[in-house]
């Protein structure tokens, strides 16, 4: 028994050994720590489904739904999804599918080509199907290596294997690998947004002014909140996103936030886009003068002096009526000016291009009516608006906000007086861009989009508005006092403000200084005159 | 021709080997020091800007294997060291941000980028 027993104490005692040494044996052998991801805790490239071949994007999607189950749904009621907005204040259906503007124009009958920037696959006309998951595309937004493609023309779909395109055309868009790409799936990053929104309008910069591929990793010069080497902010940085809908949309805009900066669970904290959102209402703390500008003053109306900054020009103006000029030999010409930017093309007409733009300003109350197809339009001396931006200086909900206005002459209907809906896009005989001829382009893309179209073809001068947001100035590059208090103010056209120095009056400025200097006089004299009874006594 | 496939060959496979363990390279963060550091200086002339799409992959490959900048006077590797870096840090912000990532990281992070920006790249590249 008791040999038994100093057996059983041998055995606890090394039992007991191992355990104490255990931990320094192992750190003496200082195994490699494992390559740890800190940005994710999902690394997809361990993920065995989508360790295989994709040969369309669909495939993708099904692989990212069997985890993500609601993902798809969650795109399903979103602008991005259904390129469908119905605007609460003024009851108008807005969204990419209705809208016309003064660029290429309209959707309807050229999906192939406009919808590459569709977060979905294979919408080529009206009967693609809004209910179907795996059409929902991950990738354009979730993509991290900057390689996921949809070419124009393929109806958003994506080239699994190379291809000629367009067919006979001689030009062969290059396969990407889906599978590398599903591997490395992460969050929407400047790159995923910019790839649609940096080439809106049909290249880089065109139409916003205030997005371009500039942005993609700028400096703090061009935008001090996405500085890619300081606060490195991305697109969802501002724009906060949840259950996948993207919050700050130019369809309904906040012009004046009243709201605040957000606290953390607090419920009505409004769209978190705006200045306001971080910065509160009165974010100058050195100069208190400046906070009461911010009660009239939009935020950007000082902090981006200029759009179109980056190197990149915008389009500032497009004249569709001058379409359809041919050469000597019947064939389709392109003009460019000294810098080698295209200033006009056959199948668009002539454009003009701005750098280091100056905005225009406006009163603007955040309402915002579109002129839609289905809207009565006069020609006249003054520009139809594409989008009327609401506000006055009186009604207490506009603020002083900088805008580009793009301005342009489209092809309208002169007998039912409404815009029109071309067909530009298509390899086909009908399209504008191929054949160039009107006629037949507008019956075939009125027809798709279901509007009547009396065959009459005219031009009409439009304008659009687009509220400048993006590319602002380290605040040492904000605008100077002088910039609107002068003579030559930016604000020249603003009404119902008085703006020192811009509005002063001559006359006036003349008596109040007669004043200040016979009180000065005045002063002196009395003063003069006590010193010198002073001194008699 | 024999030997060369099988030269050829074996340094996919080492690659592939390596790969396997080897940092996930960031090409973003490649872009950024690319474009702050490198064309900072190379914006002068007489060299002037060099486009990451002016090379295509298999030349930029040979040059960071190479490892010659200035045509041998020093080494491509110097430019992306942490002792670089810290020399320039009070006068480029990308130096400064990226001031303790390990120096092959942040090289092979470069390499990325100049793959993808390259000539045959994926989506060829400028300099700004």
């Amino acid at each position: 028994m008791g040999h038994l027993f100093n057996r059983a104490a041998l055995a606890l005692c090394c039992a007991g050994w191992l355990v104490a040494t255990g931990p320094v044996l192992a750190e003496e052998a200082k195994p490699e720590p494992k390559p740890l991801k800190l940005t994710t805790t999902a690394d997809h490239a361990k993920f065995k489904e989508l360790q295989k071949t994709f040969n369309s994007g669909p495939e993708v999607t099904k692989a990212c739904l069997a985890c993500h189950t609601e993902a798809a749904g969650q795109i399903h009621r979103t602008k991005h999804w259904k390129w469908e907005y119905l605007n609460p204040d003024t009851k108008q259906t807005l969204g990419k599918k209705t809208v016309v503007n003064n660029f290429c124009i309209s959707v309807a009958s050229n999906e192939a080509a406009c919808n590459s920037c569709h977060i979905g696959y294979g919408w080529k006309d009206a009967s693609f199907d809004f209910k179907s998951e795996e059409n929902v595309d991950c990738l354009a937004c979730h993509d991290t290596t900057g390689n996921y493609k949809k070419p124009s023309g393929l109806a958003g779909n994506v080239v699994t294997k190379d291809m000629e395109f367009p067919p006979g055309s001689g030009k062969i868009l290059k396969a990407i690998d889906l599978s590398k790409i599903a591997q490395k799936v992460g969050k929407s990053s400047r790159d995923t947004c910019g790839a649609c929104h940096f080439f809106g309008g049909g290249g880089d910069g065109v139409k916003h002014g205030d997005l371009d591929s500039s942005m993609s990793a700028p400096e703090k010069e061009l935008d001090v909140h996405m500085d890619a080497t300081g606060l490195d902010f991305t697109c969802g940085t501002c724009h906060k996103t949840s259950s996948h809908d993207v919050a700050g949309s130019r369809y309904s805009p906040t012009a004046k936030d009243s709201k605040g900066a957000h606290l953390r669970g607090k419920t009505d904290n409004g769209n978190p886009a705006t200045c306001v959102a971080c910065h509160n209402n009165a974010p100058h703390k050195s100069v208190a003068r400046l906070n009461q500008h911010a009660g009239k003053i939009a935020c950007q109306t000082c902090h981006i002096p200029s759009f179109a900054r980056g190197g990149i020009p915008t389009k500032m103006t497009w004249d569709w009526s001058t379409a359809g000029q041919l050469d000597a030999a019947g064939k389709q010409i392109t003009k460019k000016d000294a810098k080698g930017r295209i200033i006009y093309e056959s199948r668009k007409g002539d454009f003009t291009l701005g750098e280091n733009v100056k905005p225009e300003y406006v009163w603007f109350n955040g309402n915002v009516t579109y002129t839609l197809i289905t809207d009565k339009i006069e020609k006249s001396d003054q520009r139809v608006p594409i989008n009327k931006i609401g506000g006055s200086p009186s009604d207490g909900k506009s603020m002083i906000w900088p805008m580009k206005v793009f301005r342009g002459s489209q092809p309208y209907d002169p007998v039912n007086k409404t815009l029109v809906t071309p067909h530009t896009a298509g390899n086909d005989d009908t399209g504008y861009w191929k054949n160039l001829n009107w006629d037949k382009a507008i019956a075939v893309g009125m027809n798709t989009s279901g509007h009547p179209f009396s065959g009459k073809i005219d031009f009409i001068k439009t304008e659009m508005s687009w509220p400048i947001n993006h590319m602002v100035a380290p605040k040492e590059k904000a605008l100077g006092c002088a910039e609107c208090h002068s003579k030559d103010s930016r604000l020249a056209g603003i009404q119902g403000v008085y703006i020192p120095v811009r509005d002063n009056n001559k006359l006036l400025d003349t008596i109040g200084w007669a004043v200040v200097f016979l009180t000065l006089l005045g002063v002196i004299g009395h003063g003069a005159m006590r010193i010198v009874t002073a001194r008699r006594h | 021709m024999k030997l060369a496939t099988t030269l050829a060959a074996g340094v996919a496979l080492s690659l592939l080997a390596a790969s396997a363990f080897a940092y996930d390279a960031d090409w973003k963060r490649g872009r950024v020091y690319y474009r702050s550091v490198c064309t900072s200086c190379h914006a002068v002339q007489p060299i002037g800007t060099i486009n990451p799409s002016s090379k295509t992959k298999a030349e930029w490959a040979a040059y960071l294997k190479a490892d010659k900048h200035a045509k041998g006077k020093d080494t491509v590797k110097q430019y992306v060291s942490k002792a670089y870096r810290a020399s320039i840090k009070s006068g480029n912000k990308a130096a400064e941000k990226f001031a303790d990532t390990p120096d092959q990281e942040l090289l092979d992070d470069v390499a990325a980028f100049l793959t993808k920006g390259a000539k045959d790249g994926d989506s060829p590249a400028s300099c700004n």
